[in-house]
């Protein structure tokens, strides 16, 4: 037996080169991550870190296993990239004209009538330098439009999000819950998608009160149940039918509770960055009238 | 037998180094290692993104994704207007908020002169200056603006665009294109020196 050295020398040489590849290559590539303005649209900082409550809603979520069943991490298989006219000028048939010249996509048919039901998007899944000639050819003949970049993949089609999770999604995650199996949703867009308290108050006391077939787990050790003395508190839950308590009772979060759902609403990756460029619905079109002062 | 090359193989001693040097590696390995080898460079270049911190799946290089820049609600040409106004340009004297500065630059935001329904005087008011007394939402101002002609027919209209729809600024007038940028530089011709507001005034806001 004297192959000792070289079973060690292959062992090392195998886990050394792991150790560099899972280990240091990362560290060397986002190591030193830190908040950023690298959003698309404006100047904003991003990641922002959670308020108190939220980072300590952090520990309730893992202390009670929620990354078990619940992961917080989309996924993007691709892009698609649309051209949405929003307003059509004075001449429509230029536009349309320009835009048949310039071979976008544009069929004849949909050509035709260009102008119905603005703003409407013309161009669907076409290359981006289609869209940006789109936008050009519009502009030039006095109409607008909007090249409307979007993330096309399964967990974008469930609407757990609009843009695959990134790095900087996490920097400020001490544990990082990314978990892996989804028994439930994807909750990385969570405080985005359910915005409401007040839901994931009566969701964790007994999520069949507001999800009829769910499959989690009731949370009730989270709350009080307590005789009203006085005045009912105003967190008390407001439960349907069948699950209020009795008369002269109510249930009240605990401070955990409270924590976790900080936690959940503090969850939202939905900022496009340029790592995972999105477009964000914008407000409607301003009115088409100006402020101009009267002559 | 004095070729070397048609010796019979039957020496003895050169068959004990023969299997000294252990079996031949077959031909069929190498070159399955070798297409190994090609796969995976394939594979790296598609998928590893050179190591950048900024490529993730989907995506492939930082061509593809600046390329798929939104860029501001996709108003490119809002965008360069901006670009072009925060140069510094404009907001050196009217600052990026578009206030200006009490008593010696005069706002754009909300201002009747940037607002006017038509831009004739607007656009002829950045592209060959303007000096004197001037009176912009009640406030009289006296300094000079410098000629802004340097710049391309795109990039005034761009900018005068910026300005006139600038929401944050309170501001929502119709948007200027190049071509009428073009007209008035040929209509103005080569003029050196600034306007004035009175010669402004006189001017048809739509000519």
């Amino acid at each position: 037996m004297n192959y000792g050295p070289l079973i060690f020398l292959a062992a090392f040489i195998g886990l050394s080169a792991s150790w560099f590849g899972f280990v240091l290559t990362p560290q060397i590539q986002l190591g030193r991550a830190q908040q950023a303005t690298n959003t698309v649209n404006t100047a904003q900082l991003y990641p922002i870190a959670r308020p108190g409550l939220a980072q300590e809603g952090l520990e309730v979520y893992k202390a009670n296993g929620c990354f078990y069943c619940h992961s917080q991490q989309v996924g993007q298989t691709g892009t698609q990239v649309n051209f949405i006219l929003t307003e059509i000028g004075t001449n429509p048939v230029a536009v349309a004209e320009g835009l048949l010249t310039a071979k976008v996509g544009l069929t004849n048919a949909n050509a035709a009538g260009l102008s119905a039901g603005l703003p409407k998007t013309i161009l669907r899944n076409v290359p981006i330098g289609d869209a940006k000639k789109a936008a050009k050819v519009t502009r030039d003949n006095g109409a607008s439009g909007t090249v409307e970049v979007v993330a096309v993949g399964p967990d974008i089609a469930r609407g757990w999000g609009i843009r695959r999770s990134v790095a900087a999604d996490y920097l400020y995650d001490s544990t990082v819950m990314l978990g892996s199996q989804r028994v439930g949703p994807d909750l990385a867009n969570v405080g985005a998608r359910l915005p409401d308290a007040n839901w994931h108050y009566r969701h964790l006391y007994v999520p069949r009160s507001v999800v009829k077939d769910s499959a989690m787990p009731a949370y009730s050790y989270l709350f009080k149940t307590r005789k009203i003395e006085g005045r009912p508190s105003p967190d008390a839950l407001q439960l349907d039918e069948g699950f209020a308590p009795e008369n002269g009772y109510e249930i009240v979060p605990t401070d955990e509770a409270k924590a976790l759902v900080a936690y959940l609403l503090s969850l939202n990756s939905s900022t496009p960055l340029f790592e995972a460029p999105v477009t964000v619905a914008t407000a409607p079109a301003a009115p088409a009238q100006t402020n101009s002062p009267a002559q | 037998m004095s070729s070397p090359l048609n010796q019979p193989q039957s020496s003895p001693a050169e068959a004990s180094q023969s299997q000294r040097r252990g079996p031949a590696v077959p031909i069929w390995l190498i070159v399955f290692l070798f297409l190994l080898l090609y796969w995976g460079a394939l594979y790296f270049d598609a998928n590893g993104g050179w190591f950048s911190p900024k490529i993730y799946a989907p995506y492939r290089d930082v061509e593809e994704l600046t390329a798929l820049q939104p860029g501001g609600g996709g108003n490119e040409f809002f965008e360069l207007g901006k670009a072009v106004y925060n140069r510094p340009t404009c907001s050196a004297c009217h600052q990026a908020s578009g206030q200006g500065s009490p008593g010696q630059f005069p706002p754009l935001a909300g201002s009747e002169w940037v607002l006017e329904e038509q831009p004739g005087r607007i656009i002829r008011l950045v592209l060959y200056g303007m000096h004197g007394p001037v009176t912009v939402k009640g406030q009289q101002y006296n300094s000079s603006m410098v000629p802004w002609n340097v710049l391309s027919d795109e990039e005034v209209a761009a900018v005068i665009t910026y300005v006139r729809q600038n929401k944050e600024w309170g501001n929502n007038a119709s948007a200027v294109t190049p071509d009428q940028v073009k007209a008035i530089r040929e209509k103005v011709g080569n003029r050196t020196q600034p306007f004035t507001a009175d010669e402004l005034m006189k001017i048809a806001t739509n000519e």
